[in-house]
């Protein structure tokens, strides 16, 4: 455009404009993350910030951002700044462009303007073919700056003018009187807003075309990827918060002031953790509960990865793919979709029955471990395709037998992907709640002297079988169980805890941790077994 | 397919006239060629010898009656276009074929006068005898002393666990002598001898290939099958490569498939040429294949006319 000499390859003094466009594409980053916090009401929108409530800020923000985004559209159409447009914006943004116009004057229409029946669905129309034409006919720099940052102007402006305030409410007139509230609305039309005049503002910074598309999309993403995290560490960081009063409620630090282990006493006392709900018990805890979980998991991995991994084995290394490879490969995805309640059916109608009619520890361990099965060996035998053929031929021709090869080339170099299975497989399995309702759990609030001792409760005897445990024999409790009953339940509240509400999210935070605990120890198995397969 | 097998049978034997003579260098038949190259002579004993051997994936007819005889300390050299059965001809003298589902040997293989090809034989001790390494350099996901001492501990040769520890029977000696004598028979001591307990994943091509030559060696064969082995590599390790099956031929018979025929020429001491069709076309001396073959077929190949 400029002249001859111009070349696409190196670009022109456009610096100026670019630090605009970056500035604008920060900007719409931080309202993403702003509007995300304000959603999670880690931000309260009706707050002043220097004098200026939060939702006029925003507003103001808004209108700023579009008005950047459309001025750089038209200063590269006008060729102030230099760019490398397409002829038109694409059919995807078109398309989106148009739906969200189509949805924005239909909702003006009918609840600003309050105009009443169909009247709206022609203004809809308009705004709706407007964007259509402003975004596929012109080239690419006004189509795809103008209606988004036309939108966020308007998004701007709205909050503004106070026409969406923070006491604004919009009534959907059904039934259980189901409405929109401002603390919901203004953040959702932030974060879209945001997004769109991003992608318009990371568009423009790569000068349109080919570049402007990439960058375009890679705000996108990125900004998708990163409020992934944010979402998981909300989730975190909210039940931690919630959680740590009640968990750390009598909490001591000093020698001696915890409960002995062997000749030792401990020098941190966390009653919450280490004392069970007894009568007498001064700060009341979920100790039996912790200890549940962790034996249940742990005896649903030890029945089930051998069986899995063993079957995969078969499926894999010796059974002929054919008809019977593919039943057992569709039972098994079948299995895996199967409700978790429906194994917790099974485990109430054949388990307990045969384990002395009780609710019982290992009515659960075996449910859970039925649950985790199909996923292990799925993962196992994926792990173990993906061994490459070459190691088998390379044992083969050194004579040495299938079975050997198996043990000691195609298994260390599955195991990663064997441990990730099961990494997934416990994440599911350590908080489902309606098969150890149905299969294991006793009451809710159980005394730390009732917490279940596996190991000590092995006995052994001069005749057969030889060893008997009683322990594994009794109804116990888990976490999700004891949160589910304090919860939707309401089991004991009152009488038993001092507040509730506390021991409740307490309870929950505990479940996380005991969780992400195990999800670390998977973790660092197969990082430990990546590290010797790779490195030594 | 079976009038073809029928033609073959017929072709193979030799009282039967040709139906049609094929023209070759010298004006023979090729009928008389292959005679030629069946009585071919050399001095040694012979270590490996294919009688009429027939290979079929599924309909797939991949090698059509070969006979041949390989003496014994020495470089044979396999060539042909791709798919003219040279590789899967290699993997019928370990039974590596017997992998292959779909594989279906007819004929007899003899190693020192004993047929592979009937029932109990001992395939344990048949590819300890008879090695092979792979076109691709393939280690183990192992540390360079494990990915050497494999063979030997599977098979029960070395001792080198905890319980052979614990009862004192460890040959950690005879380990550390096997493990130097492999690298240096590989030519790769030199290279590696101060990182043994570094993953062989670690190691350059070449010297991964070197490895896997070491790893043959391991359980001590008589005869290493190659597949290919320098098609992966650059000139240097190729060239190192060369050297090696140099000096492995005055211990080990070696049987190598290669695509490259100057590889062939300088590192053979007879050459068996397959073409297109899964048949062998001749047979002998490297020097008389590459400088004056009887068949034409077999001149075109070599000057590069036909590939």
């Amino acid at each position: 455009m400029a002249g001859a000499t111009r070349t696409n390859l190196v670009k022109g003094d456009t610096s100026e404009a670019n630090a605009v466009a970056a500035v604008a594409v920060a900007v719409a980053a931080l309202l993403f993350a702003l509007s995300l916090a304000a959603l999670f009401e880690l931000v309260t929108i009706s707050d002043p910030v220097g004098g200026v409530p939060v939702v006029t800020l925003l507003g103001l923000i808004l209108a700023a951002l579009g008005g950047a985004v459309i001025t750089f559209g038209v200063g590269s159409f006008l060729s102030y700044v230099e760019t490398q447009p397409s002829p038109s914006a694409g059919l995807v943004a078109t398309t989106a462009l148009s739906g969200v116009w189509f949805t924005v004057g239909g909702l003006v229409a009918s609840q600003t303007l309050g105009l009443g029946g169909l009247t709206w669905l022609p203004v809809a129309l308009l705004a709706g073919g407007g964007a259509f034409a402003l975004t596929a006919l012109p080239r690419e720099d006004i189509g795809s700056t103008l209606p988004a940052g036309a939108l966020t102007l308007l998004t701007g402006l709205v909050f503004i003018t106070g026409t969406i305030g923070p006491a604004w409410v919009w009534e959907l007139g059904f039934q259980q009187q189901a409405s929109f509230t401002a603390e919901f609305v203004i953040p959702t039309a932030t974060l879209f807003a945001a997004l769109l005049s991003g992608w318009a503002a990371a568009k423009a910074y790569g000068g349109f075309g080919a570049r402007g598309r990439h960058m375009g999309a890679y705000v996108l993403i990125y900004l998708n990827a990163s409020s992934i995290v944010g979402v998981l560490f909300v989730l975190v960081a909210f039940t931690a918060m919630k959680g740590i009063p009640g968990l750390l409620n009598g909490a001591r630090v000093g020698l001696g002031v915890g409960p002995a282990v062997g000749p030792v006493a401990l020098p941190v006392s966390v009653p919450f953790v280490m004392n069970g709900a007894g009568l007498f018990a001064e700060v009341k805890g979920v100790l039996p509960a912790i200890v549940g979980t962790i034996w249940l998991v742990v005896g649903a991995v030890l029945f089930a990865v051998p069986l899995g991994v063993g079957a995969a084995i078969f499926l894999t290394e010796y059974a002929e793919r054919g008809r019977l490879t593919q039943v057992v490969e569709v039972a098994t995805n079948g299995l895996w979709s199967t409700p978790s309640i429906v194994f917790g059916l099974f485990g109430f109608a054949f388990l307990v029955p045969r384990f002395g009619g009780n609710k019982s520890l290992i009515s659960g361990m075996l449910t859970l471990g039925f649950m985790l099965l199909p996923l292990v060996l799925i993962t196992s035998r994926e792990a173990i395709i993906a061994v490459p053929d070459e190691y088998r031929d390379a044992s083969a021709a050194l004579g040495v037998s299938r079975w050997q090869t198996i043990r000691s080339v195609v298994i260390p170099a599955a195991l990663p992907g064997v441990v990730t299975g099961i990494i997934l497989g416990v994440g599911r399995i350590a908080g489902e709640t309606a098969p150890i309702l149905l299969t294991m759990t006793g009451g809710t609030f159980i005394s730390g002297g009732q917490t279940v001792d596996v190991i000590g409760g092995f006995r052994f005897t001069t005749s057969p079988p030889f060893v008997a445990n009683p322990e594994l024999l009794e109804a116990t409790t888990a976490l999700p169980f004891q949160l589910f009953a304090l919860i939707k339940a309401g089991v004991g509240l009152g009488d038993n805890v001092a507040s509730p509400e506390q021991f409740q999210w307490a309870t929950a935070l505990m479940l996380l941790v005991v969780v992400l605990s195990f999800y670390a120890i998977g973790i660092g198995a197969r990082y430990y077994f990546r590290r010797r397969l790779n490195h030594e | 397919m079976s009038e073809t097998t029928q033609a073959e049978a017929e072709r193979t034997d030799a009282e039967t006239a040709p139906d049609q003579p094929l023209e070759t260098t010298s004006g023979e038949t090729e009928e008389q060629v292959r005679e030629e190259w069946r009585e071919y002579a050399f001095d040694g004993r012979t270590k490996l010898a294919a009688e009429d051997l027939d290979v079929h994936y599924s309909d797939d007819h991949a090698l059509k009656g070969v006979s041949i005889e390989i003496p014994e300390n020495s470089v044979t050299a396999l060539i042909g276009p791709s798919g003219c059965g040279k590789s899967t001809f290699l993997r019928c003298l370990n039974r590596m074929n017997d992998r292959i589902r779909s594989a279906r040997v007819d004929g007899s293989v003899r190693i020192d006068g004993e047929e592979i090809y009937q029932d109990g034989v001992n395939l344990v001790e048949l590819r300890k005898r008879v090695g092979m390494v792979f076109q691709s350099p393939n280690p183990f996901p192992k540390s360079i002393r494990e990915n050497i001492s494999y063979g030997p501990e599977k098979h029960g040769d070395l001792q080198t666990g905890l319980l052979a520890r614990l009862l004192d029977r460890s040959d950690e000696d005879e380990r550390e002598q096997l493990v130097e004598r492999c690298l240096r028979d590989a030519a790769l001591w030199d290279e590696v001898n101060d990182r043994l307990d570094d993953n062989a994943l670690g190691l350059s091509g070449g010297q991964q290939q070197r490895l896997c030559i070491a790893r043959c060696l391991s359980v001590d064969p008589e005869v290493i099958l190659m597949d290919e082995p320098a098609s992966a590599l650059d000139p240097i390790a190729t060239a190192k490569i060369e050297d090696l099956i140099d000096q492995l031929s005055e211990e080990y018979t070696v049987v190598i498939v290669t695509h490259n025929m100057q590889q062939a020429a300088r590192i053979s001491d007879q050459t068996a040429v397959f073409l297109t069709g899964g048949e062998l076309v001749e047979y002998g001396d490297t020097d008389q294949v590459f400088e004056n073959p009887h068949s034409e077929r077999v001149e075109d190949y070599i000057t590069g006319k036909f590939g």
